[in-house]
């Protein structure tokens, strides 16, 4: 084979999906570029122009690492024309819905409009299914409370609360309670044990209408278990290392469970059975992190099963990176939508429609919304002051959850 | 170094501009200039992006391995000096990185068959039918990593010998003796199928 002809065949191989490789890494290199503005990298000449306009463009260019389907719009055909940096303060919740927000003070509800009211000095909260409810924590206390803070009912257990769960359908309310497992009636009713001893990882509730959930066992195996008696129906080696599971409703009656290591993602497909009604668990399957991972901060499972948000630290060629990747859970492919220099990243959440994504930044007091089909992304600084009011050290708030899918009910 | 534009060089990917045109970029790039940022990586990706594949047989590896080499570029722009070839600085870090992502992969490969783990991996998994679409690829597949590299380099990059002995730190000797074996092994699997 003569070197002409092995030249021609090097340059015709078909690199799969070139045309949106391009795109992605054009809108990832742009924000780097703009994030190195607006952190005032020095020039040789010119003074920097408007930091936030960096991030700004920066914001809405990373947006088009977001779009799913291969449109091929160019990416300037929008940039500047959408974009809109939120401003200092959260003013509103892009996407919609309220949040949930932990504090040194205390979670926080956070409208659709951006106002906010502190539930009072709990340690920790969850939403009902619907958002009419919330389930916080207080050293033993387990109480539900209406999202203007007013109390419901509440319970004291034998040991520290952790992890409140509450089910899908409304009807119970998960929580550890020291090294145990309990469920109660989300009316205060029927509080039982369902395992003795779970490992410190907040338990899933199936979401696939079927009153069972997953837990991690002090001995490192998942467990499906049914919520009425603890009778473990379905069993297997969780990842190891296992910080958090999350479950999501697929399409057609199948569940996806996410196992999130400290290093690695694996997700199951799940089926509630047809004749015993337990839930039966798929063949794991691993989600490929890039390489020169070093560290996974955080994963989230979007809303419909269809994918992963993951936040991992990288090793870079001038050091260590943040990068959030979306992570397709049907066939593994993954892409890298952002990245900054440092560690800068913390935390992920999905909006409850699967719309919009919530980057947190604390290094530069900002959440990030990015928005999956229209193109916008809107940034918010000031985060730590806005919910830590009268506060001089003002620590980086936690999002606790995104409600909800539905509205009212 | 570079071959004259033409079918090939389209083919692989856009045509770099030329070398003045170059540094004008990558001053306006050092000075802020969004726009002179888009051009260099408009006329440098495709190529890379390509490089990167044919070492690494992983399209989102490939991807990754060329973002952080525009990545590491953006880092280094203030200290980078306008009188050397921007493409060459950018295909040694694309390369090397291939290389190294390529034997980490080799590598937990080997761990995870020795441990007989069961787990399917989704995705990103190098060895799929639609990667391994055509003869080429998979006689190159079949290449050790370091073999491979310099095939892309010598002759999809069309560096010379010396300046890949350079790149990848090789005496120009392990270049040469890598290259003929290479081209020994590539020609038997292709012309040997046929």
């Amino acid at each position: 084979m003569s070197e002409q002809r092995l030249r021609e065949l090097l340059a015709g191989v078909e690199v799969p999906a070139a045309a949106a490789a391009e795109r992605r890494g054009r809108a990832v290199v742009e924000a780097a570029f703009a994030e190195r503005l607006a952190a005032g990298a020095p020039r040789r000449s010119r003074p920097a122009r408007l930091p936030r306009l960096a991030i700004g463009v920066a914001l809405a260019t990373l947006v088009a690492a977001l779009l799913l389907s291969p449109a091929g719009a160019a990416v300037r055909d929008w940039v500047g024309e959408v974009f809109d940096g939120g401003g200092t303060g959260l003013r509103e919740i892009p996407g919609g819905g309220r949040l949930l927000v932990q504090s040194e003070g205390g979670p926080w509800v956070v409208a659709a409009d951006g106002s906010r009211r502190l539930l009072g000095n709990y340690e920790e909260a969850t939403w009902s299914p619907h958002g009419l409810f919330l389930a916080v924590v207080s050293g033993r206390t387990l109480t539900a409370v209406e999202p203007n803070g007013t109390p419901r009912w509440s319970l004291t257990a034998a040991r520290p609360v952790r992890g409140p769960r509450w089910s899908p359908s409304g009807y119970e309310i998960a929580y550890r309670s020291g090294s145990s497992l309990r469920v109660t009636g989300a009316d205060n009713t029927g509080d039982r044990r369902i395992a003795a001893r779970v490992a410190a990882v907040s338990p899933a509730w199936s979401p696939l209408r079927a009153p069972q959930l997953a837990y991690l066992g002090a001995d490192g195996r998942l467990r499906i278990a049914a919520s009425a008696n603890g009778e473990v129906l379905a069993m297997a080696p969780a990842l190891p290392a296992l910080a958090a599971i999350e479950w999501s409703e697929l399409d057609a009656g199948y569940g996806l469970l996410l196992e999130v290591g400290a290093a690695a993602l694996r997700v199951r497909q799940t089926v509630v059975g047809k004749l015993a009604g337990a839930t039966i668990l798929g063949p794991p399957r691993r989600l490929a992190l890039p390489g020169g991972a070093v560290e996974l901060r955080d994963a989230a499972l979007s809303p419909d099963g269809r994918a992963v948000a993951a936040l991992v630290l990288v090793d870079g060629p001038r050091g260590a990176r943040s990068a959030v990747r979306l992570i397709d859970t049907r066939d593994g492919t993954s892409h890298r939508l952002y990245s900054v220099a440092g560690d800068g990243l913390a935390e992920l959440a999905w909006s409850p429609d699967g719309s919009h994504l919530l980057v947190a930044a604390p290094r530069r007091d900002e959440w990030l919304f990015l928005r999956r089909g229209p193109h916008e992304g809107r940034s918010f600084d000031g985060i730590a002051a806005a919910f830590s009011p009268g506060r001089v050290a003002n620590a980086f708030p936690t999002v606790e959850g995104w409600c909800c899918r539905e509205a009212g009910g | 170094m570079r071959a004259d534009s033409g079918e090939l060089e389209r083919a692989g990917g856009n045509e770099p501009p030329p070398a003045r045109e170059e540094r004008r970029l990558i001053r306006e790039a050092q000075r802020g200039s969004a726009s002179a940022l888009a051009d260099l990586y408009t006329a440098h990706w495709r190529r890379a992006h390509r490089a990167a594949y044919l070492v690494v047989h992983d399209a989102a590896a490939a991807e990754d391995v060329a973002q952080d080499a525009f990545l590491a570029a953006v880092d280094a722009l203030d200290r980078f000096d306008r009188r050397r070839p921007f493409g060459p600085w950018l295909h040694r870090i694309v390369i090397n990185r291939a290389i190294d992502w390529s034997r980490r992969e080799s590598l937990r490969r080997r761990i995870v068959d020795e441990a007989g783990e069961l787990e399917q991996r989704a995705g990103g998994d190098a060895r799929t039918g639609a990667d391994l679409g055509t003869d080429l690829m998979t006689a190159l597949a079949a290449l050790p990593v370091e073999q491979r590299a310099i095939v892309v380099l010598r002759h999809l990059l069309e560096y010379t010998p010396g300046e890949i002995a350079a790149m990848l730190e090789l005496p120009r000797g392990t270049v040469n003796s890598r290259l003929r074996r290479a081209l020994d092994r590539l020609g038997s699997a292709l012309e040997g199928g046929r």
